[in-house]
């Protein structure tokens, strides 16, 4: 016998122990695109709701440099607004999303709300005596306070703006790195803090800890990624834009130098406009693909883009020195996309083929039903081929086979097509026999074509 | 008369390069890729070698290589868009490295220095 279960309930249950409802909420919310304080907000409720440990507040602590820096600080003000928050976290049926939606906005209100409290609290992990919370932070130690005004190793700052007496303080670290300090308290109902529910605090501590960690290295390799594309294509647009200015200002400095000669100064002339236009060309490839349209997708007729598409003059004249064929199966449904940009898409296609292949070659542009619902446009060139290298690099931003070439058109193809929920793949199986490149739409259910 | 070879895939560039250090007083023969280069190479007696590092086929740095092997002593340029292959050690082999410029006064300049030597 065969059963299933979703991956992980949807909403928690009263009757759940407290190390499930906790494990549950956090690992629930590891599964959504949330952002890495929206994921902090959760293990803050964790801590905080009824179904998890049930601690009346947390305050987290990030470190910044040398300095533990106060940033969210979740819980009610007062017994009243406790119970009004309670009452809206213990509607049955009510969902970990609802939670956090629920805290956002809790977090959201200002005019001396507790995370603005929070925000303005700084403690230096390198003090000389460091006091509590840093103190917990620098030796690393779950750290459970009672009688806190007796205690000379509790910040008095600090135990002025937490207002009691009794808290736990744990510590938030990942290999050799400390991240920063959880502060949980029960400052309205006054419970006593159980060592069950600092053992449980201490489970939120290590996978806060461990979380930031990651969301801290994944950004950093962003970053990186980011920088390295940034360098390539300072790298390339170096090149696209140095050889015309070279030859601009060259020729310009002749004209300007040398004894006036009508033949020549027309030449040049016409050498200096033929370099702005290229400029030009540039700036125009680059400002299209950052604005590409990738507005929700709509249906079209596929065969009519591509008839728009051929009868361009530019390309009627480039492809009569080439045996361009266009085959697009009859009755094909409607597909997804946004029609102008599909348009460019595919010229971006017919040009690379173009450049592909040798003069007097085949190009043949053919549509039909994709396997399942779909449809696909297929271009294939009798050219060289792709090596290996370019292969892996096809869709790489600033990458050209092209000396003039930008290295955005395949990217472009790939944004389009990957805009309406379809995909683009090449394939090149040997040496010159030519490159295939397929485009996967979605068809659109049934319906009318709009424009 | 010195004669200088210009390696350059940009046809205008060429012509520039070509008809300024004409006017210079040398006797400039040009060639679009590296393959053209080598030929002419081997046919010729050039005196120095002007060289774009990224080209179609076969690139500047494998120019260079190739142009060590066939003539050691033939003193090159490498005449580029690009700072960054300052950095490529194979670039090294060269005896300057000019960045392009709409001014072409220091390329002169180091062609006339290294021919002067």
């Amino acid at each position: 016998m065969i059963e299933t279960y979703r991956f992980l309930a949807p909403d928690f249950q009263k009757e759940e122990p407290k190390e499930l409802a906790l494990l549950s909420i956090i690992a629930q919310s590891f599964f959504q695109p949330f952002t890495t304080e929206d994921n902090l907000l959760v293990i803050l409720t964790a801590l905080t709701c009824g179904s998890g440990i049930g601690f009346n507040r947390a305050l987290l602590f990030r470190t910044d440099g040398d300095c533990l820096r106060g940033e969210l600080w979740l819980g009610p003000e007062s017994a009243e607004e406790a119970r009004l928050i309670w009452e809206v976290l213990s509607t049955p049926g009510i969902g970990y999303v609802e939670i956090i939606d629920h805290n956002r906005s809790l977090l959201k209100r200002g005019g001396g709300s507790l995370s603005e409290r929070a925000r303005g609290l700084s403690y230096f992990l390198s003090a000389e005596i460091p006091l509590l919370p840093a103190l917990s932070a620098i030796k690393r130690e779950v750290t459970h306070v009672r009688e806190a005004g007796q205690e000379p190793l509790v910040d008095p700052g600090f135990l002025e703006i937490l207002g009691v007496e009794e808290f736990v303080c744990v510590p938030l670290f990942a290999r050799d790195e400390v991240l920063g300090v959880i502060v949980v308290d029960n400052a309205i109902t006054r419970k006593p803090i159980s060592a069950k529910d600092i053992q449980l605090a201490s489970l939120c501590g290590l996978i806060a800890g461990n979380y930031i960690y990651a969301s801290t290295l994944n950004k950093k390799m962003l970053d990186l990624e980011r920088m390295a594309a940034l360098g390539e294509m300072t790298v390339f647009m170096t090149h696209q834009l140095r050889n015309p200015v070279t030859a601009i200002g060259g020729f310009t400095d002749q004209l300007l130098h040398s004894p006036p000669d009508e033949s020549r100064t027309r030449r040049n002339l016409e050498i200096i406009r033929r370099e702005i236009r290229r400029l030009e060309n540039v700036l125009y490839k680059l400002a299209h693909f950052l604005q590409a349209d990738m507005r929700r997708p709509q249906p079209f007729d596929l065969a009519a883009v591509l008839s728009g598409v051929l009868e361009a003059p530019d390309l009627r004249v480039r492809s009569e020195s080439y045996e361009l064929s266009l085959a697009i199966d009859e009755g094909l449904p409607p597909v997804l996309g946004d029609a102008v940009s599909v348009g460019e898409a595919v010229r971006n296609l017919l040009d690379n083929a173009f450049d592909a292949t040798p003069a007097g070659g085949r190009i043949e542009v053919r549509g039909r039903r994709d396997k399942g619902a779909g449809v696909v446009l297929e271009v294939r060139d009798s050219g060289a081929g792709l090596t290996s290298e370019v292969r892996s690099n096809l869709f790489k931003p600033f990458f050209s086979t092209k000396n003039r070439g930008l290295g955005l058109g395949l990217l472009y193809v790939k944004r389009v097509l990957e805009a309406c929920g379809g995909w683009v793949e090449a394939e090149s199986s040997e040496p010159g026999a030519g490159t295939l490149f397929r485009l996967h739409f979605r068809s659109a259910p049934e319906g009318r074509i709009e424009g | 008369m010195k004669k200088l070879l210009i390696v350059e895939d940009e046809d205008a560039l060429a012509l520039l390069y070509k008809e300024e250090l004409e006017r210079d007083g040398y006797a400039v023969t040009s060639a679009g890729d590296a393959e053209k280069a080598l030929t002419l190479l081997r046919e010729e007696a050039f005196d120095l070698v002007v060289t774009d590092i990224r080209m179609p086929g076969r690139d500047g740095v494998e120019l260079i290589t190739q142009i060590m092997a066939l003539r050691r002593d033939i003193p090159i340029i490498i005449n580029t868009a690009f700072q960054s292959y300052k950095d490529d050690f194979m670039t090294w082999a060269a005896d300057a490295y000019v960045v392009k410029s709409s001014s072409l006064d220091e390329l002169k300049a180091k062609i006339h220095e290294i021919l002067i030597r």
